[in-house]
């Protein structure tokens, strides 16, 4: 799903995100200049931006399973579509990395959003950003 | 901080519903059953404070951001797929 549909649009986020729980509204914005990556922006005054990139581009066959406790905060119904979102980091060695493991997944029907912490989640912490 | 003392198959309610039940108790490892609702988020602790140092890494100003973004388009050719 495109990112496209939700720019300028502001996402609640109940439970804020780990380490930052009271930052509850992002704004995502996608630009040429900023392609494939998209830009998850907290509003208000020194909230963080995140730079994110859709977890299928890193590794195609990406599948994280949705709990039923989730889909309900994200007011989603199992056929619902859904926006899925991996957060990039710059290690210290100047490598990017995504994390697999904690994904943002977005209802763009209901714009709620939330961080999905799967305890089970096959997938790294730290995966190496491909070429983008 | 409230300390309980709990035996097997006993809980604790904490505010409006949120159940916490002793399932077994090991040496070294209590099982514990949460009820909450569904919309209570409910997290082992560990992940979540990994998770939380893994943001506090991924966060930065937008500025700063979108020059990472085009240093990292610098960086390869397309990886192909639909980014759209």
């Amino acid at each position: 799903m495109s990112t496209a549909i939700l720019q300028g649009g502001i996402i609640e986020f109940d439970d804020g995100l780990p380490g930052f729980e009271k930052v509850r509204q992002f704004v995502l914005v996608v630009s040429p200049s900023l392609d494939p990556f998209t830009l998850v922006q907290g509003t208000g005054a020194g909230a963080p931006s995140f730079l994110a990139i859709d977890p299928r581009l890193v590794d195609a066959a990406y599948a994280s399973p949705l709990a039923e406790s989730d889909r309900i905060r994200l007011g989603a119904e199992p056929k619902t579509p859904l926006l899925w979102l991996v957060l990039v980091t710059m290690g210290a060695d100047g490598r990017a990395t995504v994390n697999l493991k904690a994904p943002l997944v977005i209802n763009p029907g209901a714009m709620r959003g939330i961080q999905l912490l799967a305890p089970d989640s096959p997938y790294a912490i730290d995966h190496p950003l491909p070429p983008v | 901080m409230l300390v309980f003392t709990r035996k097997r198959d006993e809980a604790i309610i904490i505010g409006d519903g949120i159940e916490v039940r002793v399932l077994r108790v090991g040496r070294d490892a209590v099982r514990l059953g949460v009820t909450a609702a569904p919309h209570v988020p409910v997290h082992r602790r560990e992940i979540y404070d990994q998770i939380r140092q893994a943001n506090a890494t991924a966060a930065a100003d937008a500025g700063a951001l979108s020059e990472i973004a085009a240093r990292l388009r610098r960086a390869g050719p397309p990886a192909g797929g639909d980014a759209s």
